[in-house]
């Protein structure tokens, strides 16, 4: 129906100028078929008796029909004579059949009043049978009604909204006085408190001018764009995990900062619809509108084992259609997801058309492994911090100085002196390993036997615990290594290599000591470079030769072979003199038998240089002849290769490499096209498996007509929905701008503009926002700006008798904006009372304090809440970290969305879990703390009267009753009384503040107990001002 | 500045003795009122009529997060134990969509270690891995033929709980907290108790989706405060507390007469309701108080045979779910994670049995013994069944002992008091357990049954929002005659 052609309603507003007088009076007008009768019939019978359905072929929507008679021949509606009309009966009398309406709760009281006046009245309402609901038309206002406002000086918001109030009968209401209207508006566009200047500024000059300004400040405020981003962020289910079992965290919080940083430069908001929607196609697309399309990437994603990866992305892309479709055209179109809409004119065909636009992105569930799946698809890196960039460069610096020093040291001078020395070196022959014929010993005194390789067979019982003895007199020299292999052999228990027993094999050896024995006088011989063909998990080889007897070296589970391990000596030693011996012990205390069944001794022996040489690098080393040029470079590579003073630069310089390479960019979520289209079909009801008819991207056959040069992608679908024939996208936005302002829409179902939608309260100003926004060129500001500067806006909020009775709800806006702040409003609100909030933004979310066990194992990697210790801890709510499976505790009390999908209006409610949250939360505690310490410091007085009332100023910006003040008064009495008497009260009180926020005042010095006494007294009184309604509503 | 001593209400109502609530305030300020305040808003969580006579008050649903085997548990299939190891015929296989198999699998009987045996007056068959549930077979009502439309955890946890496998619903708790309100203004009217971890679908299971947040399941856990923020925070004894809240609310009061929102009085009521609740809710976590016999009967871990002295278990949630309920809760809901055996069942399914066996008999045993059996209904629920046919890895894809996977298209949950038909079984499956023999029940029809126990027409509870009316049941739903006594 148009409704914009229905004379009865201009009548109305005829009237309505005419005779203000009568209205004062109050007296009631004629009931208004579309204001009031049509939402009734729409929200009742529509479902039934409407255009899509027709039960007992009635029809409740064209005029003809209404005043016609029902199947059984009653009339349906009689003009002027209500109980003669079934239409009453049926919704009211129980008795002439099931009550109507069949599937939902019956009409109330109110409702049946208003149809039976409007047909005592005549029943009038409009002839037409059309399908044209309001909102799909333009938006268009009356001039006559601007040329009024302006005569008169009005704001045409505060026009209309009298006009409204002037036919209902309600009285003008008084403005809001500048303190409070200070604290309001600055909490309804920052979301934070105004400050005591502020307000005191205000109060000197409450002159329009000066409020102008104020506006103008706060507008200009980073706040305003952190408090705007979290309404968006519902909109846009913006989370920090996916969702689901797993619910691990993703990183996406640079879309998040996108959002604050729009709101805060006033992006026009076709331009911000369009980045987010179709950023990564735009002509000129950068990094900035590619993060921008992290909005789309927001939907919750389901990797549980056993998931159907394509399954999961086909509900993904239902989910960015129905969001981009309640967002941006307050439509819900998830209806014909199954079937074409029953209500409003989509049809099923017309949803996979908006389908076919989305359907192009990539998998975000894939297979890792076995049955694991992962989160996966689209990020992009974004650029390195100043940090990171900072910490990379000085990195980069030191690799590139040592590399400068290597390649100094890489010079030939030394590759051939290198080369002279090892050739030279080779003549007295090649280090290499010998094996001599020990003389054997062993403390447990076991038979033993020296095998044809000179190892030793231990024999007989094994001892609990022994040491070896290698003893030689004869060795060339100089040594270089000794080597120990634990051989494996038939006799031993299970072949060894250890004795204890025949399944564990194993042996510990706690010490090998080598030593030059010269008569009485041991001289031992230090080891070094330990190595072992496997060490046991906390036995490392190295543990044989430090000299602890704890440690040791051992070898389970790898029992079923023979191990070896090899020591270098730090010095080369000379081979012992004719009067000296040199020995090697094996250490073995572990007890259990166990020691090594049967070891051997080697040694490395020869000059030193010749060392590590491969048999073909000394091969060339030793050649007579000239080298050729490929095996002098042969030669070069080995050398640099093991020579230390290269080499360990050399390693250094990979591990700077490695340090810098992991400082990697933090990524961002983001939508990319495939190169490859999919093909879209209709799926039978709703099933991915069941496709129907093939179909490409189109708009709602329904809507205004897309522009055909438009792209058949993203960009041409964000380029239609912001263009200046669509009716809805600007309506749909202020009144989702205006709810959060006023705390009521013009329209109460702000997330459906649909035939089933509330109708507007006040049309035409809803239209003339509409196109206000528009004109501005869709800037945010300029529209919060207007609504912030109407005296609607700046209206007081008492509840008079009279609007308590006719508009309880503030429907009629008869008097200013009330409501119980937003949960991270509430909780930004407290930190700034008590002088703790952090302002600074952006980056990583924060984990401020919460509860132990929110965050419970619900999948795997999961991470551990650490509360922040330091300024993160007071971060504005909108930083706080989001894990949809358990968002933060008090946020969800508050009615805080666990944003798994798209929220465009939270509910408000009023309840004790609420008061407990307030009362007892340790965040809460903290603020109380704060708040005292600013009472107590900012106050500067003595005077416990003047404390408390500085306390309310700050805590709701007005000053207080003489009431309010006793009362306050009696609670800190009574609480130092208390405090007097239990003095362990007051650090446990205090004591909830971190340490660092705690001011110096109390923490030490002469006086700080008696402060500190003060201090917790007042921790309470600041707990009740805290809790108070004045601080935690908008008023 | 000068400063004139008004009377301190404060020391009036101390001196009462107790702590007030807005009525009494408003009538105090009457007289000093310029305003005429509206009257406090309606509290939503105010008890209403049901849409007919209910048959149960109150609802104890049990979900077994995971889903557990109900073909070793509650639907005997001997013909399947009889061509246990053949591979399954083509077309249990071919064309259907399973969550892990992925080649054809064999048939998979239920171990001959474990019986199934006729119990009662009765004669339902229950396996031997339950025999205490099996002592109170004629209380219940096994429906057999359950089907859902998911089958991956968290979407068909969601489909069974809030009638929608994707996010956003309000969950059945929530629905019918909604539509009957609760009856101790004391206590939550919908209160989750849990063991293990939290299901897949997170707080959504008894969220409130668009339904007002009052509506939503409070948990009570276990460790910690038991209902979050409950207890002070430290150095705020009881009577500070108290003293705190009456400054509160005294100067809320004067707010309420100088600017008449009625949110005020209300809130007023609520930080009564909230002070209340710190005494009345431990009061209730402290299931010491019950008689040795009880603790033997549940086998609590505080006394008994329990495994460990304070430790959270399903035993101890059974016990405060009869306390709650006695209380008045209006519905409480237990969720006890770990019965997902996808492999080694043998060892598995035993043990998560003998957790939950004797408490839950026990539970039924006790709400009968004091008589509130007929105005409880029990609900034994899982968000799908197991295949018939075996799978032998787990979560990580390796080689187990056999298990089962998850099946949508057939199996068993139970119910019992409340108004259920008693010493019941409702619907068959075929004889290899797969597909559903007779009397099809599906998701909806079950929770439209279960909200018919509750006194309401699941077609009338509906909830607007954008733009049309919802419901639990969609657009589904038949209420199951056949189950009712």
């Amino acid at each position: 129906m148009n409704r914009k052609t229905f004379s009865v309603r201009l009548i109305g507003i005829l009237v309505i100028t005419l005779s203000s007088w009568a209205l004062r009076s109050g007296e009631a007008l004629a009931v208004d078929y579309a204001d009031e009768v049509q939402p009734i019939l729409k929200r009742h019978c529509d479902r039934c008796h409407g255009e899509s359905a027709q039960e007992g072929s009635l029809v409740l929507f064209r005029r003809d029909a209404v005043l016609g008679v029902a199947d059984s021949g009653v009339p349906i509606v009689v003009p002027e004579q209500p109980d003669r009309s079934l239409l009453i009966e049926r919704v009211t009398d129980a008795s002439a059949g099931d009550l109507m309406p069949l599937d939902g709760q019956p009409l109330s009281r109110t409702e049946v009043n208003v149809l039976r006046e409007w047909i005592r009245d005549g029943a009038e309402m409009p002839d037409v049978s059309g399908t044209e609901h309001w909102a799909y038309q333009a938006p268009s206002v009356d001039p006559q009604a601007l040329r009024q406002a302006s005569q008169r000086n009005l704001s045409p918001i505060d026009y209309f909204v009298e006009q409204k109030r002037i036919r209902s009968g309600l009285p003008s209401p008084s403005l809001a006085d500048p303190a409070t209207l200070a604290r309001r508006v600055s909490l309804a566009l920052t979301g934070l408190p105004a400050t005591l200047q502020q307000i005191d500024d205000l109060q000197r000059d409450p002159s329009e001018e000066n409020y102008r300004r104020l506006v103008d400040e706060l507008l200009a405020s980073d706040a305003f764009g952190v408090h705007w981003a979290r309404h968006w962020l519902d909109l846009a289910r913006y989370a920090d995990s996916n969702g689901f079992q797993a619910d691990q965290l993703r990183s996406s919080w640079a879309y998040r900062d996108w959002v604050v940083d729009a709101f805060n430069r006033d992006k026009p908001f076709d331009q911000f619809a369009i980045e987010q929607l179709a950023g990564d196609l735009l002509p000129d697309a950068n990094l900035q509108t590619r993060i921008a399309t992290g909005f789309h990437r927001t939907p919750t994603c389901n990797v549980e084992a056993g998931v159907q990866p394509e399954a999961n992305r086909v509900q993904q892309v239902f989910d960015r259609v129905n969001t981009t479709a309640t967002v941006f055209l307050g439509s819900t179109i998830e209806c014909a997801q199954c079937h074409d809409h029953k209500y409003d004119p989509f049809t099923q065909e017309d949803y996979y058309r908006l389908f076919a636009y989305f359907n192009n992105t990539p998998l975000e569930v894939e297979k890792a492994s076995g049955v694991r799946f992962d989160f996966v698809g689209p990020t992009m890196d974004l650029p390195l911090t100043d940090e990171q960039a900072a910490r990379r460069k000085q990195l980069q610096k030191q690799i590139t100085s040592l590399r400068a020093k290597q390649d100094a040291l890489g010079g030939e001078d030394r590759f051939q002196a290198w080369r002279t020395q090892v050739s030279e070196a080779l003549r007295q022959g090649r280090a290499r390993w010998l094996t001599p014929t020990p003389h054997f010993s062993s403390t447990g005194e076991e038979p033993f036997q020296v095998l044809d390789d000179q190892s030793v067979l231990l024999q007989g019982n094994p001892p609990g615990s022994t040491e070896y003895r290698f003893s030689y007199d004869d060795l060339e020299g100089p040594i270089l290594g000794v080597r120990l292999d634990a051989l494996q052999h038939d006799d031993l228990p299970g072949r060894g290599p250890g004795r204890g027993d025949a399944k564990r094999t194993n042996f510990v050896l706690h010490d090998l000591q080598m030593r030059v024995e010269t008569g009485k006088k041991r001289h031992l011989i230090s080891l070094a470079d330990a190595k072992a063909s496997f060490s046991q998990s906390k036995y490392d080889v190295a543990g044989a030769i430090d000299g602890d007897p704890k440690t040791a070296w051992a070898i389970a589970p790898k029992f079923d072979q023979p191990h070896w391990a090899t020591f270098r000596t730090t010095e080369p030693v000379d081979a012992p003199r004719a009067d000296q011996r040199l020995v090697v012990t094996l250490d073995q205390h572990f007890g259990r038998g166990r020691v090594i069944g049967r070891p051997k001794v080697s040694f490395l022996i020869g000059p030193p240089e010749t060392v590590g040489l491969t048999d073909e690098i000394a091969q060339l080393l030793g050649k007579a002849t000239p080298l050729e040029a490929a095996e002098i470079e042969q030669l070069r590579t080995f050398f640099l290769a093991n020579d230390p003073e290269t080499r360990d630069p050399e390693r250094k310089i990979r591990a700077l490499v490695s340090r810098r390479d992991r400082i990697q960019p933090e990524t961002t979520l983001v939508m990319v096209e495939q190169p490859e289209s999919r093909e879209t079909f209709v799926m039978r009801r709703g099933d991915y498996l069941s496709p129907g008819e093939p179909v490409s991207p189109g708009t709602p056959s329904a809507l205004h007509p897309a522009d055909a040069d438009l792209p058949p992608n993203r960009l041409g679908l964000a380029r239609w929905l912001v263009d200046p024939d669509n009716p809805l996208l600007a309506r749909v936005t202020v009144n989702r701008f205006w709810a959060e302002v006023f705390g009521r829409g013009i329209v109460a179902t702000p997330e459906d503009f649909g035939t089933q939608a509330d109708a507007p309260t006040h049309p035409e100003l809803l239209d003339w926002l509409a196109l206000e926004f528009q004109s501005e060129g869709w800037s945010v500001k300029s529209l919060l700006r207007t609504m912030v500067l109407s005296e609607t806006f700046r209206s007081s909020s008492v509840v008079t008798a009279r609007a308590a009775e006719l508009d309880p709800d503030n429907r009629l806006l008869s008097r200013g904006p009330r409501f119980r702040l937003p949960a991270e409003t509430l909780r930004d609100n407290a930190l700034a009372i008590s002088g703790l909030l952090c302002r600074e933004g952006a980056g990583e979310p924060v984990m401020p304090f919460q509860p132990d066990g929110i965050w419970r194992a619900v999948g795997r990697n999961q991470p551990q809440w650490t509360a922040a210790q330091d300024q993160d801890r007071y971060r504005r709510g909108l930083y706080v970290v989001w894990k949809r499976s358990a968002p933060y505790p008090s946020f969800v009390t508050f009615d805080a969305p666990d944003r798994a999908a798209c929220t465009v209006q939270r509910p408000r409610t009023n309840t004790p879990l609420q008061a407990l949250v307030l009362l007892n939360d340790h965040a809460y505690a903290e603020a109380a703390v704060g708040l005292a310490q600013r009472m107590v410091l900012e106050s500067g007085s003595d005077d416990p009267r003047e404390v408390a009332a500085y306390g309310y100023r700050i805590a709701t910006g007005r000053e207080p009753s003489l009431s309010a003040v006793e009362s306050l008064l009696a609670l800190f009495e009574s609480q130092s009384a208390l405090l007097a008497e239990n003095p362990d009260l007051v650090d446990q009180r205090i004591g909830v503040l971190p340490e660092s926020f705690l001011d110096p005042a109390f923490a030490s010095g002469a006086d700080a107990s008696e402060a500190k006494r003060r201090l917790g007294a007042w921790y309470a009184v600041a707990n009740a001002l805290l809790n108070l309604d004045q601080t935690i509503t908008l008023n | 500045m000068p400063y004139v001593l008004p009377t301190n209400r404060r020391q009036i109502l101390q001196r009462a003795g107790f702590g007030f609530g807005s009525y009494a305030l408003m009538q105090m300020l009457a007289q000093e009122s310029s305003v005429t305040a509206a009257p406090a808003v309606a509290n939503p969580l105010a008890e209403r009529p049901p849409h007919f006579p209910a048959r149960a008050k109150h609802m104890i649903h049990i979900h077994l997060v995971g889903s557990p085997s109900h073909l070793d548990l509650f639907d005997p299939k001997p013909e399947l134990q009889r061509r246990h190891g053949e591979l399954c015929p083509d077309e249990m296989f071919e064309g259907k969509k399973f969550a892990f198999l992925r080649s054809r699998p064999t048939l998979f009987g239920t171990s001959k270690d474990w019986t199934f045996r006729k119990c009662g007056q009765s004669g339902i068959e229950l396996s031997d891995l339950m025999p205490h549930l099996q002592s109170v077979a004629d209380e219940l009502c096994v429906v057999r033929s359950l089907h859902t439309d998911e089958f991956n955890h968290g979407p068909a946890q969601l489909f069974m709980l809030t009638g929608f496998g994707r996010f956003g619903r309000p969950s059945l708790g929530s629905w019918i907290n909604y539509g009957l309100g609760t009856e101790n203004s004391n206590l939550p009217g919908y209160v989750v108790l849990i063991t293990g971890s939290v299901l897949g679908a997170g707080n959504s299971a008894w969220g409130s989706g668009f339904l007002p947040t009052v509506y939503q399941g409070v948990e009570f856990r276990s460790q910690g405060d038991p209902v979050l923020f409950l207890s002070n925070p430290p150095g705020i004894d009881r009577e500070s507390r108290r003293d705190v809240i009456d400054t509160v609310n005294q100067i809320n009061a004067s707010t309420l007469s100088e600017v008449g929102d009625p949110e005020i009085a209300t809130r007023i009521d609520q930080y009564e309701m909230a002070y209340r609740m710190q005494a009345s809710v431990p009061e209730l976590m402290e299931i010491e108080s019950e008689s040795q016999a009880t603790h033997d009967a549940y086998g609590t871990t505080l006394r008994s045979g329990g495994p460990g002295p304070g430790k959270p278990s399903f035993a101890n949630n059974c016990l405060l779910a009869r306390r709650l309920v006695e209380r008045g809760v209006r519905c409480v809901q237990l969720f006890d994670q770990g019965w997902d055996h996808h492999g080694n069942l043998s060892g598995s399914l035993p043990k998560k049995c003998q957790e939950v066996d004797r408490p839950v008999a026990a539970l039924i045993q006790d709400l009968k013994q004091r008589g509130l059996l007929d105005e409880t209904l029990v609900v034994w629920s899982a968000e799908f069944g197991r295949t018939p046919m075996a799978q032998g890895t787990n979560g990580e894809g390796k080689k187990t002992s056999a298990g089962r996977d998850h099946h949508r298209d057939a199996f068993t949950l139970w119910m019992a008091g409340g108004g259920t038909r008693p010493g019941t079984v409702y619907g068959r499956t075929d004889e290899l357990g797969y597909s559903i023999a007779e009397d099809p029940v599906h998701v909806h029809d079950f929770n439209a049954t279960l909200l018919h126990l509750m006194g309401l027409n699941h077609e009338r509870l509906t909830y607007r929002h954008q733009g049309r009316q919802f419901r639990l049941t969609d657009v589904h739903g038949v209420v199951q005659r056949g189950l009712l006594a």
